[in-house]
């Protein structure tokens, strides 16, 4: 079930409905209720990991706060760490393991063949672990006190706007708020609608339209000229944004409709002066994740070794953000990339303090953003192509047929399409930035009625006019 | 050592590590306050620090930092 089918929008109008129909003190109950049923809708395994995972998080939490030793404690935070990678390195990357190993064996002169060929993957497993190793530290860190009620705890873990793709709840954030009294405010319920009238419209408008080509071009990257690489390449990060961040402000909109805040996923990506930049306004909740709790951690460990320490911190943050995403070498290569990026901006850092005053004009800024765009598109074909030989011949013959006729650039896309995504495009950027400079949506509170519902309306007419509605998956669905 | 006097060490070394002779800092300062504070930099402040004063944090001690009055005091703990 996801956020753009039909059983969704029933599940989620039937538990917004009778959310606010019952008394205060059985509403997390219902969301525990809904959140079982929409897991367990899509798989009887999902939900049977998802609750054993969390029994075993809360099992942990109060394992860990119990002890008083210093030295008990580590051991006992180790040790529960230790379980819940293990799940996740069992279910996401016990295949390319065996894989690997089996590999390196043959290459050695052994001989093992590799026996497995297909593991269930529980959806939302990288999302719903990250979370519980977050509770676990916080824990252990004594940021946070082990939450002792387990129905409050099942519905930090389980709570179904956020559980397939995140965000990913820090407990001191969401927690507190399952304790809220949670009345119906006008306010928050037009707010979440909004949102997830935006969050359609970047989904079955832009990612869509664009999903079906860019797939194909990256599918058989053979049958495809350099021109039209080039243009896919370029377009595909906003097809990503379009999609992940359509999917976050739907789970933003929902979550708000029935009380809850979700924290954000995104800032403005694309208009980050570098990649370093980039990652400040980019999947937050997974970069602040591992910026926390790997980064800081490791670089903190080799703080000795002056740069080479953070430097290796980066990487190695990098590599395991890029691993994250799945079992692929390509997916280590793309987070390297990023790793490597990074470190050589800092090494710059110096460089661009001294000559800031002549680097900071509007010119400059501008080829900022372009250059940290057009690295993010390169790196982003590691994502996106499962194979590496393919991604090399991408950028082989990237810049093939320079003299390529706009027919063969649209990448076979109806004039019509391009002329809606080109506008949609356009619009979605201009949105986020008057959002960002005024308050337009407070603006538009104030005026007349009948001016509010014209664009409500208009906004809906759009996308059911325009939108793509077959049921593509959400891309980050698949981590 | 009195808090004023580490806050004006360790004003000092903000300075020098990232290199902008305009900051202030006051015992509220956080790294909002502080364009080029960021991840990056904050390992090697904590560094500088450390060893101005030849003292030792845990990752736990630093984790928990809220502001830089905190960080004084944790200073001032360690060297008392």
């Amino acid at each position: 079930m996801i956020f753009n089918s039909w059983e969704f929008a029933v599940l989620f109008i039937v538990i917004t409905g009778i959310f606010y129909s019952i008394v205060p003190q059985l509403r997390k109950w219902l969301l525990l209720a809904g959140s079982i049923v929409f897991i367990g809708f899509n798989h009887w395994g999902y939900l049977a990991l998802a609750v054993s995972t969390a029994l075993l998080t809360y099992g942990s939490g109060i394992w860990i706060d119990k002890q008083n030793d210093d030295k008990t404690r580590q051991r006992y935070f180790t040790i529960s760490l230790i379980a819940h990678l293990a799940i996740l390195v069992f279910f996401k990357y016990f295949g390319f393991l065996e894989a690997n190993m089996s590999l390196f064996i043959k290459t050695i002169g052994g001989n093992w063949n590799s026996t497995i060929t297909n593991i269930f993957l529980p959806l939302g497993i990288s999302f719903y672990i990250f979370q519980s190793i977050s509770y676990l530290i916080e824990v252990y860190w004594e940021e946070q006190e082990a939450e002792k009620n387990l129905g409050d705890f099942m519905l930090y873990m389980l709570f179904f706007m956020k559980f397939l793709s995140g965000p990913i709840e820090r407990p001191g954030e969401f927690l507190p708020q399952i304790k809220e009294k949670k009345v119906f405010d006008y306010d928050k319920v037009s707010y979440g609608l909004r949102l997830i009238a935006i969050g359609l419209f970047k989904k079955l408008i832009i990612s869509n339209l664009l999903a079906t080509v860019v797939n194909d071009v990256f599918s058989s990257v053979q049958d495809y000229s350099g021109a039209q690489l080039c243009i896919a390449t370029l377009v595909y990060p906003i097809q990503l944004y379009a999609d992940f961040s359509g999917y976050t402000d739907i789970a933003i909109g929902g979550a708000a409709i029935l009380g809850y805040r979700l924290s954000p996923n995104f800032n403005r990506p694309f208009i980050a002066q570098s990649i370093t930049d980039f990652w400040r306004r980019w999947h937050m909740s997974l970069s602040f994740w591992v910026k926390d709790y790997i980064y800081e951690p490791i670089a903190f460990k080799k703080r000795n070794w002056g740069i080479w320490g953070i430097s290796y911190a980066l990487m190695l943050t990098f590599i395991l953000l890029g691993l994250w995403h799945g079992d692929s070498w390509n997916f280590i290569i793309y987070g390297a990339i990023q790793g490597a990026v990074i470190i050589y901006e800092m090494s710059r850092s110096k460089w661009c303090s001294k000559w800031n005053k002549y680097l900071s004009g509007r010119w400059f800024r501008t080829y900022n953003i372009i250059r940290t765009y057009l690295i993010f598109s390169a790196s982003l074909l590691f994502f996106k192509i499962e194979k590496f030989a393919d991604v090399v011949y991408v950028y082989n013959h990237i810049f093939d047929g320079i003299r390529a006729t706009y027919k063969e650039m649209n990448l076979g896309m109806r004039d019509h399409n391009i002329i809606v995504l080109a506008c949609a495009i356009a619009l979605m950027f201009f949105y986020e930035y008057a959002d960002s400079k005024w308050d337009i949506w407070g603006k538009l509170e104030k005026k007349p009625i009948a001016l509010r519902w014209s664009v409500y309306y208009l906004i809906i007419f759009i996308i059911f006019s325009c939108g793509d509605f077959g049921a593509t998956d959400f891309i980050y669905l698949q981590f | 050592m009195e808090i004023d006097q580490i806050l004006n060490e360790i004003n000092s070394i903000f300075r020098k590590v990232l290199n902008n002779p305009s900051i202030n800092l006051t015992t509220t300062s956080t790294a909002e306050d502080v364009d080029e504070w960021d991840s990056l930099n904050n390992i090697r402040l904590i560094t500088e620090v450390e060893k101005h004063f030849d003292v030792k944090f845990k990752l736990r001690e630093i984790m928990k930092l809220k502001n830089v009055g905190e960080l004084c005091t944790g200073v001032q703990k360690k060297i008392a």
